[in-house]
């Protein structure tokens, strides 16, 4: 890595814009902290330089996509970071003017949870299983304070209630695992909540969660900030919830703070580009309408998808039918978008393979270009599975890790007799890398030595290869990073508009699926609730749940 | 070596091009010390066991004084001086008697000494059934019969029967592993991937045979072949039981890998694009179980060699001219026989060696070969 000259340095300077404005010092004042990582074969520079203050009572939001090294930050002022970490000199981490850095170990600990309080991403994993909630809040009461299991218990149940916690009483005995990821979220806040802390850290508090959910923890937070004078460090990728929560706002970039500013002046006018890069990477634009009486491509009618559930003891089982997809009907028309919305557990994904056959539904209809193929066997869905094809969520497990790029794209060309010797399918497989935006000549590499968006684009080209005329989309930009997700969506739009392909657009982000989609179903419960185009659906929601949604997700936004 | 993290989290592809699968793992592996060592020491008595007549110092079936006690090599002449050339004193008697039993007195002969050295000539073999020759890794320069860890009850010596016994253990030991690791990772594989009752039943029946009490089986066999069996019949009954018992828990482990690996998102996508299930199976599944496999098989090795060596103790060994490791160990069942000639015990040493050497391999390759 060659020094940073001043010249090309593009380093944030290390004061607040905005430190006239406040009296006194800062509550933390963190100056050119620097963190590296041992890893295979090196040293990784985690953060380089990051300077930023925090005043009382105040939210600044760290902001940056994956790999910025917005949560090592984090964790560095927590004290959390792992074994292979290096907080290198001249780093300083002042909490009130004290370098917190060269605290003894124990002094440091008793700032966490105590002065310093966290709360992470998956609220399942960060509460111990095996303890009932109350017991783990009032550990963390009586670590740091010197009262009796009665007292903290009392206590406890206060937190509960101020939380928002319905029944606290009954919570307490409960254990993580019967409470909903809200409330999971909710008890994690509590925990936090114990001491009275001065600073709360939320890493990605809400990323877990569906937006609904969301918009009640952010509300929560503000709350809370505005009884106790909290301040708050909340890191995220999200820029509504950004725009919705800070005061003032860091945009972190490879380690580095590129640009911070007040939150409003920051949206109005990004100086760095890499600042305007991620705010234009925020879903926008439409997609041109299309004619209104299209044919159908795939539909599906009172199409019903259970599982049955075994309960009762061994000798007397009962059986029970959970029902995901409750007999719906669906049409997706040649060249559209249709999105479908709803929140984790609304049954879409599951509605979506039983469309495709990847997945047995238990009755109703399914029609392919007006082919009946409810009842095909495998070997008879054969032929159309080259007109269908899927592009799922996650990249990191839709690609096999023991093959290469070039196997994985072949793979269906392959099993369907397409093109004659391999000679005439790599230009296919080529052909479609280039579509995907992909260099054709990736063909041997393997799939860990690509980015998740490449992984994205990989994923693509091995359905495009087949040249579909239907693609299923499940949340295909949900894993990825705004500015890759902003690449992801141009592409499919343009690919759509190439090649007419239709798509049906699973997911659960209103803001993406109002760029993508023609027209909307939403979902909850295994049921349709509202359905119609992008502008009635989204602009003048009709239902209670619709209308939720919407408000989470553009409240700020618009 | 500085490097920035990048946009995405991922290492950077610093490297040029691609890099295999098997790369990948090497590298790994080449970073872990007891991994390299197992690896190093496996490939030594691998080599030893290929070419036994030619490590071995002296014929195995060469019979002189029983238990005799190992000859001990010296860097010192006769009047005490340090010398480089290592040499062993041969022990006389001498024209002494012990006064009180009137035995003669042994010791070694300073006057004639054998010095020792590498690819010296000795007894004639043909390697491989082929190629002639008489040249031996190490012994002594003037043909001595050197036994440098003693001889047996016959006068055969411990050490070139150690080297040859490797033969015969090891291939036992790779005959079985090959037949549980086929059986165990195609049961597995079809348990996992067919499901249902069948999968239910199937492993019920995998329960049966993970509960079957070994070491009673073991004795029962003992006991049950009769002690005159020719050694093929010995050798066919060792590889069945073991294989017999040994590929369930690999077969167990496969159905848990298949199960998930059946539900994953290529393994779908595969579906998607009209994949058939023996192309499922064998390019998405069984490709991604081998990794597992190769460390089970690692570590299954060393198990079996152990077996072998335990059931020849036991009695249940092969039958001579073979010669094996458990075979060389039915001769330490008697305390009398361990505390006059303790050298006796030395084969333990090879099966101690092959099992770490195995055991340090299998650990070294459980880290490398997930390298994603």
């Amino acid at each position: 890595m060659s020094p940073v000259s001043p010249e090309t340095s593009d380093y944030a300077p290390p004061e607040r814009l905005d430190s006239a404005a406040h009296t006194g010092a800062p509550l933390i004042d963190v100056r050119d902290l620097a963190v590296s990582f041992k890893v295979d074969g090196g040293v990784v520079d985690a953060v380089r330089r990051v300077s930023f203050q925090l005043y009382r009572g105040e939210t600044v939001a760290i902001v940056g996509e994956s790999g910025s090294g917005k949560s090592v930050t984090a964790r560095a002022v927590m004290g959390l970071l792992t074994r292979r970490a290096l907080v290198k000199p001249p780093s300083r981490i002042l909490l009130e003017g004290a370098d917190i850095l060269r605290f003894p170990p124990n002094a440091r600990r008793k700032l966490r949870g105590g002065r310093l309080a966290m709360i992470f991403q998956e609220p399942m994993s960060s509460l111990n299983p095996v303890y009932t909630i109350g017991a783990q809040i009032v550990e963390a009461i009586r670590i740091h304070q010197p009262v009796s299991a009665k007292a903290a218990l009392l206590r406890a149940r206060e937190l509960l209630e101020e939380v928002g916690i319905p029944q606290p009483e009954a919570r307490l005995r409960q254990y993580p695992h019967q409470l909903s990821g809200g409330q999971r979220q909710r008890v994690m806040i509590a925990m936090a909540l114990a001491n009275r802390p001065d600073v709360l850290i939320a890493d990605e508090p809400t990323t877990a969660l569906d937006v609904t959910v969301q918009a009640q923890i952010l509300a929560l937070l503000r709350d809370l900030q505005r009884r106790h004078g909290m301040a708050i460090v909340l890191i995220t990728h999200d820029l509504t919830i950004v725009r919705r929560q800070a005061d003032y706002v860091y945009v972190m970039q490879l380690g580095e703070v590129k640009e911070h500013n007040a939150t409003a002046a920051l949206f109005a006018a990004p100086r760095h580009p890499y600042t305007a890069k991620l705010l234009n990477s925020e879903p926008h634009g439409r997609v041109p309408a299309i004619p209104a009486q299209a044919p159908p491509i795939l539909e599906g009618r009172k199409v019903r998808v259970a599982f049955t559930l075994k309960t009762g003891t061994w000798l007397k089982p009962v059986f029970s039918d959970l029902v995901a997809v409750d007999s719906l009907d669906l049409c997706v028309r040649e060249h559209e978008t249709l999105g479908l919305v709803g929140e984790s557990g609304s049954g879409k994904t599951t509605f979506g393979q039983a469309l495709l056959r990847l997945i047995s539904h238990e009755s109703g209809e399914i029609l392919f270009r007006d082919i009946a193929i409810q009842n095909f066997s495998r070997q008879q869905m054969k032929p159309l599975r080259s007109r269908m094809q899927i592009v799922f969520q996650d990249p990191f497990s839709s690609l096999n890790p023991r093959m290469s790029v070039g196997q994985i794209i072949e793979e269906g060309l392959k099993v369907n007799g397409i093109g004659q010797g391999r000679g005439e399918r790599l230009d296919r497989i080529r052909e479609a890398l280039r579509s995907a935006g992909m260099s054709p000549d990736v063909l041997s590499r393997f799939p860990h030595e690509f980015s998740g968006g490449q992984r994205q684009r990989i994923a693509i080209a091995r359905a495009l290869a087949l040249e579909p005329e239907f693609i299923l989309l499940d949340e295909p930009t949900s894993a990825l990073d705004l500015s890759v997700q902003a690449q992801i969506l141009d592409l499919l739009r343009q690919l759509q508009s190439e090649r007419g392909l239709s798509y049906l657009f699973i997911s659960h982000d209103l803001k993406v699926v109002r760029a993508m989609s023609h027209r909307v179903v939403v979902m909850q419960h295994g049921r349709i609730v509202e359905q119609g185009s992008v502008d009635e659906v989204l602009g003048a929601p009709r239902s209670d749940y619709t209308q939720r949604l919407v408000r989470a997700a553009f409240e700020v936004a618009d | 070596m500085t490097r920035p993290a990048t946009p995405d989290g991922v290492s950077a592809p610093g490297r040029a091009g691609a890099e295999s699968y098997a790369a990948l793992v090497w590298r790994r592996l080449r970073r872990s010390a007891a991994g390299m060592t197992g690896l190093t020491l496996v490939a030594i008595i691998f080599a030893m066991a290929i070419f036994a007549e030619f490590v071995a110092p002296i014929d195995p079936y060469r019979a002189e004084t029983g238990f005799s006690s190992p000859d001990t090599i010296s860097f010192f002449d006769a009047d005490g001086a340090f010398s480089l050339r290592p040499r062993i004193y041969p022990i006389v008697d001498s024209d002494k008697l012990d006064p009180v039993t009137f035995q003669p007195i042994s010791g070694p002969d300073f006057a004639h000494p054998h010095y020792i050295g590498v690819f010296v000539t000795g007894f004639s073999y043909r390697l491989f059934g082929l190629i002639p020759g008489d040249r031996h890794l190490i012994g002594a320069v003037d043909g001595y019969p050197a036994h440098f860890l003693g001889t047996d009850k016959f006068g055969r010596d411990i050490l070139s029967r150690g080297i040859f016994g490797s033969r015969i253990s090891l291939m036992i030991a790779l005959i079985v592993v090959s037949i549980t690791t086929v059986v165990g990772t195609s049961v597995g594989l079809i348990s996992g991937y067919v499901g249902g009752p069948f999968d239910a039943w199937a492993q019920r029946f995998v329960d049966l045979i993970l509960a079957f009490p070994q070491l009673p089986l073991y004795l029962a066999l003992t006991s049950l072949i009769p002690i005159t069996a020719p050694t093929s019949v010995f050798l066919a009954f060792v590889i069945v039981v073991l294989s017999a018992l040994g590929w369930a828990q690999l077969s167990r482990e496969v159905r848990g890998k298949t199960l998930s690996l059946a539900r994953v998102d290529y393994v779908k996508a595969a579906v998607a694009v009209g994949a058939s299930d023996g192309r499922i199976v064998f390019q998405h599944i069984l490709p991604n179980v081998m990794s597992h496999v190769i460390v089970v098989v690692t570590l299954q090795i060393p198990n079996v060699v152990l077996l072998e060596s335990f059931l020849g103790f036991l009695g249940f060994a092969v039958k001579p001219p073979l010669i094996s490791w458990g075979l060389m160990l039915q001769d330490t069942g008697t305390f009398s026989v361990i505390g006059s000639y303790p050298w006796i015990l030395s084969p333990v040493g090879f099966v101690l060696a092959a099992v770490l050497a195995f055991n340090a391999l299998g650990d070294g390759l459980r880290d490398a070969i997930d390298p994603y």
